[in-house]
């Protein structure tokens, strides 16, 4: 049976309403997805009936706030399939969690030691590597595409005896493609490298399971996957998480202090210094089970539906760039010979269309692909065909009008 | 040295803005008024004129002569052109004195221009304005093409 996105327009009435008397439509999903009303409800209860700081009182409040804090991370840790909770991390997002891992594991660098990542990182999984790089005299080394955009046929060359860590997004934000994780890691866990797979573009549309990629590490972002901003998951194989040296030290990850010793705290609260972001965890434990209610793989089937769609139509025009793959992608990312693409955003934007248009948080993949950025429409499970239909239109509309030179 | 701004006289460009009634009108003006502004050369593209914190690039020259204030621009983007012949508009000719005293966001916000000012854009046209006034201010020449 199709998947009709219509019955969940009611649950995102931010999409109900226009933007310059024109339909609002909402193709920017990959930067942040809306939220349903299950996370905002969820978000307001826990104001209206049980805010408390978590783990520290104990009273009647402290006790119902403590409860669901942890039981939302019971709900994230079966909704990526980790085998225990307090394998389960809260930070701000995918950045930080990428970054307690960098600094946590910089005391098992040596000069010469190797941090391998791919050509289609986001700045977030690129930039803490090299700036660890920088700290440790460790090399960063890049596992490239070719110039058409292809993975290189051999590349298992780059996983050497020196290789430490080997971190990869999941699918790239810039072009949608996926990266031949299980391979990469095989690799990797050969040369006895640590793994992180940054799942920041793969959580909202792929059931993931951390134990079937068999990683190290695995991060993403709430706002992502239909849940609040602030709030992200480090998740870690228990080893994998011991191994780090606590990023931010405070209250809360502590057992025993005094002025001369500190004992830090199990996981997960070793690494989650401070009065954690309450109200983000509630909220991200709704978006699993608002995720979890649905058929996933049919929604994921409507969302590739859509982005092969506009691909198709596109490809058909004619006089389009276009860098993410034909098929199994949630997003279309473009440019248009001679047409500056902060000129098309602003076109689809006067018609309501929200896109993104730029570098997308990764420079030197754009620089491979021999551009300064590409404008890419996004889709998630609440765009509808007309929305997509919409988009070709009005782009192929803001192309003729300034094509005119 | 030429007039940066072509024939356009700066009462039609306000005029011409301030009549669009909604912001497809105003994408379509600005497309219009972008085929009014000269085309800097590439020699006169240089970093030293480039200006920080556009997303497009954006290249402004400034000269004084007489007293007066005479500007080129240009931009890779259709649009940001557009925006220039109208900021270009309300400085061109101009005194320092007149210019440092002129309140340019709400002038540029008279010509329903006010979305492109908002910071959060990050395209640069506070970056420009403020390289109008400073410029203005030091009454030097180093942002002349020539040096
Ligand atoms: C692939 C990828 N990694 C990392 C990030 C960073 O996520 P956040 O800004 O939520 O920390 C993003 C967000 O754009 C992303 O798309």
């Amino acid at each position: 049976m199709a998947f009709d996105p219509l019955l969940l327009r009611p649950l995102f009435p931010i999409l109900a309403q226009s933007a310059y008397d024109h339909p609002l439509t909402y193709l920017d999903n990959a930067a942040t997805t809306q939220k349903p009303l299950p996370v905002l409800d969820a978000i307001q209860e826990y104001y209206l009936s049980f805010n408390a700081n978590v783990h520290r009182g104990a009273h009647f409040l402290s006790d119902r706030a403590t409860n669901r804090f942890e039981q939302a991370r019971d709900t994230v840790a079966k909704f990526i399939n980790a085998p225990e909770q307090s394998h389960v991390i809260w930070t701000k997002g995918t950045t930080e969690a990428i970054n307690v891992v960098a600094y946590g594991l910089e005391h098992i660098l040596e000069k010469g030691d190797e941090i391998l990542i791919t050509s289609l990182e986001h700045h977030a999984n690129l930039v803490p590597w090299q700036q660890l790089a920088f700290r440790t005299g460790a090399r960063l080394r890049i596992v490239p595409l070719t110039s058409n955009g292809e993975w290189e046929p051999e590349f298992s060359h780059y996983f050497t005896d020196r290789t430490r860590i080997f971190a990869a997004t999941q699918v790239s934000n810039a072009i949608g493609a996926s990266t031949p994780l299980r391979t990469m890691i095989n690799l990797a866990k050969q040369q006895g490298a640590f793994t992180l797979v940054d799942g920041a573009q793969a959580v909202a549309h792929y059931p993931v399971d951390v134990q079937a990629l068999d990683c190290d590490f695995y991060v993403f972002s709430g706002h992502k996957m239909y849940g609040p901003t602030g709030i992200g998951v480090l998740y870690g194989k228990n080893h994998a998480l011991e191994i780090l040296m606590p990023y931010q030290t405070g209250g809360e990850m502590v057992r025993h202090v005094s002025y001369q010793a500190t004992e830090f705290n199990v996981l997960p609260y070793r690494l989650e210094a401070g009065t954690p972001h309450i109200e983000g965890v509630i909220g991200l434990a709704a978006a699993c089970d608002f995720l979890n209610a649905q058929d996933r793989l049919a929604l994921l089937a409507w969302e590739q539906s859509l982005a092969n769609h506009v691909y198709t139509r596109l490809l058909k025009a004619g006089g389009i760039e276009i860098y993410s793959p034909e098929k199994n992608t949630t997003l279309v990312s473009l440019s248009v010979p001679n047409i500056h693409i902060l000129d098309l955003n602003a076109y689809l934007d006067s018609q309501g269309i929200a896109v993104r248009a730029g570098s997308h948080c990764a420079h030197p993949l754009m620089a491979q692909l021999g551009v300064a950025g590409t404008l890419r429409a996004s889709f998630a499970c609440y765009n509808t065909i007309e929305e997509a239909d919409r988009f070709c239109d009005v782009l192929l509309d803001a192309i003729d009008l300034l094509n005119d030179e | 040295m030429t007039d940066s701004l072509g024939q356009q006289k700066p009462v039609n460009i306000k005029a011409q803005l301030q009549a669009c009634r909604s912001k497809e009108e105003t994408f379509k003006t600005l497309v219009t008024l972008s085929k009014t502004l000269p085309r800097l050369s590439t020699e006169e593209k240089t970093e030293q004129n480039k200006i920080k914190g556009c997303e497009s690039a954006v290249w402004l020259i400034m000269e004084e002569n007489d007293g007066r204030r005479h500007f080129k621009a240009d931009s890779d983007a259709k649009l940001m052109r557009g925006v220039l012949v109208a900021i270009l508009s309300l400085v061109e000719g101009k005194t320092q004195t007149d210019i440092q005293q002129m309140d340019l966001k709400a002038e540029l916000a008279e010509l329903n221009l006010s979305s492109y000012l908002t910071s959060s854009r990050t395209n640069g046209v506070l970056a420009i304005l403020d390289k109008i006034k400073s410029g203005s201010e030091h009454r030097d020449n180093q942002h002349s093409p020539k040096q």
